[in-house]
């Protein structure tokens, strides 16, 4: 069995997003009634958040950005530049204390202390950009994360697969001229979904060209063409690539039950897609991989879906 | 939306009296497929494309070019001699629709901007369309496109619009296709959010339908 660590902490349920709003706690509670139920808990390292110095967030954000979403906090506000970001007192707060323990686990997976991690964290990330909230994102967690393993732990390749059913605009903008940073992402249609970006020809700008890939996925498509897709882009990519370590944008909303998008993917799906990802750390990372959540909103299907996760992330699944 | 808003103001252009080499030379230089042809005053007196060229070129397989004559026959030749005399041309104070059906009907890809006088002052191709016709879909910003079926009738619109407003979504465009199935039409509102899946319970608790994005169509008037 593999040394798996696990983020969670019961601070990141103080961003609260008001009534109504699918990016909710009770996805975080959902993951962790998951794990315990399937008596995950005692198997992992638990870890817990800790704040992160601004400076990181400096290494893929504007100070301006910075500065004007904790004043946006301070002042009570209810939302930060569109209405899909709402938030309160506590967001910013929650969103440094998500960064800092997706940064602590990352050392302590480079350090060698646990294998890999899964980070359950709020608010996702990967629709942020260096300036820009949107599509319920403040701090782009994964990007900081691929950066600091470049700037901090000096690695020259780090690979990103994003399979939430978004495309991580985000993620892509900030490493698209980036040749150390390979962003993969498998999504929904850009024509049928938000944000719409994302298409087969964006691959990436000046020394980056090559180093961003993404595969469109049609509305209603399901798991066979998933696995196909993954299959003729995903694998052949990063077997040439070689990622020190891979990092993870793990969203559940391409379930057949997640009414955020028209993607059919069953539970197993999930499953398949991160064995293969593991398989993938194994053979080129020395099995390290950080997985971060982003999306997944059918709260009722994320226990399941996050214990399954987190067994193939320790080996045990059978 | 006049004509002189949209156009392309710095035109490559052409004279009679240069060579068709010399031609082929600029369209590839600059990524283009039309030169109008103008005289020493910039009047327009003809237009030349790259199917012009390409007619009046042999292809590199063709056994011509290494016949000495027929080499010198082709440098010899000019662009008055292969361009189009009789140009389509469009006012700068004609509209983006007068442009859109005159290059529907004429099945030209780009029109000379020419003034009362016979001055060209620029041109306007399917380039400059598709950039505002992205700019119309509002597709730069990030958004959800949706398409509802509904009946044609007045006030629908407004109802549509006022149940997305109430969710505090802000819209990026708003298309309506004609030509639908009878008595319907297709609305298709993109809007700014990444919040979708309420706004569409809602909508289709409404009564609309919202169509299969498999279904999506703007062109229902080709099929048939
Ligand atoms: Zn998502």
């Amino acid at each position: 069995m593999r040394r798996t660590g696990f983020l969670y902490d019961e601070r990141f349920l103080l961003h609260d997003t008001g009534p109504e709003h699918p990016e909710c706690s009770a996805r975080l509670l959902a993951i962790y009634k998951g794990l315990e139920e399937a008596g995950l808990i005692s198997k992992v390292r638990l870890i817990k958040a800790s704040r992160a110095d601004q400076a990181w967030i400096e290494i893929v954000h504007s100070i301006k950005l910075i500065m004007r979403f904790e004043e946006a906090c301070l002042w009570g506000m209810n939302e930060l530049d569109h209405p899909d970001n709402k938030m309160c007192r506590e967001t910013f707060e929650t969103a440094m204390l998500a960064v800092g323990g997706i940064l602590h686990t990352v050392d302590l997976v480079m350090e060698g202390e646990i294998d890999n991690a899964f980070c359950a964290v709020r608010p996702p990330g990967h629709h942020a950009e260096v300036s820009k909230v949107m599509g319920f994102c403040y701090f782009n967690n994964v990007a900081i994360a691929a950066r600091y393993l470049r700037r901090k732990w000096k690695l020259q390749r780090v690979g990103i697969v994003d399979f939430d059913v978004h495309h991580g605009n985000g993620t892509q903008n900030i490493f698209e001229d980036d040749p150390s940073v390979f962003y993969y992402s498998i999504h929904e249609h850009p024509s049928f979904s938000y944000p719409g970006t994302g298409r087969d020809f964006e691959k990436g700008t000046g020394e980056g060209y090559g180093f961003t890939l993404n595969s469109p996925v049609l509305p209603g498509w399901g798991d066979a063409e998933y696995k196909a897709l993954l299959e003729k882009d995903l694998f052949p990519a990063f077997e040439e690539f070689k990622p020190e370590v891979i990092l993870v944008s793990a969203g559940f909303d391409a379930h057949v039950d997640d009414d955020m998008s028209d993607i059919k993917l069953s539970t197993e799906c999930f499953s398949w897609i991160m064995e293969n990802i593991v398989g993938m750390a194994d053979k080129y990372s020395g099995g390290r991989l950080i997985s971060v959540l982003e999306g997944g909103y059918a709260v009722s299907r994320l226990s399941e879906l996050a214990r399954n996760h987190v067994e193939i992330l320790l080996g045990s699944k059978a | 939306m006049f004509i002189n808003k949209t156009m392309t103001r710095r035109v490559i252009t052409i004279g009679p009296e240069a060579g068709i080499l010399e031609a082929r030379g600029k369209m590839e230089e600059n990524g283009i497929r039309h030169l109008p042809v103008v005289d020493e005053n910039n009047k327009v007196v003809g237009i030349i494309t790259d199917r012009d060229l390409r007619s009046a070129l042999p292809s590199v397989f063709s056994t011509c070019r290494e016949d000495p004559k027929e080499l010198q026959r082709i440098s010899a030749l000019k662009v008055g001699d292969v361009m189009n005399k009789k140009v389509t041309t469009i006012s700068p104070m004609d509209t983006l629709e007068d442009a859109l059906l005159l290059m529907h009907k004429s099945n030209k890809g780009a029109l000379p901007v020419v003034d009362r006088d016979g001055n060209l002052k620029g041109i306007i191709s399917t380039r400059d369309l598709v950039r505002a016709f992205i700019n119309v879909l509002g597709i730069e910003e990030p958004g959800t496109l949706l398409c509802l079926v509904v009946e044609e009738k007045l006030g629908q619109m407004k109802k549509i619009v006022d149940a997305i407003t109430e969710e505090g979504i802000p819209f990026g465009s708003i298309l309506v296709a004609r030509h639908w199935e009878k008595g319907k039409r297709a609305v298709f509102p993109y809007l700014l959010t990444v919040n979708v899946a309420k706004v569409k319970r809602k909508l289709e608790n409404m009564g609309y339908t919202l169509l299969d994005p498999m279904e999506w169509s703007l062109d229902q008037t080709r099929k048939s």
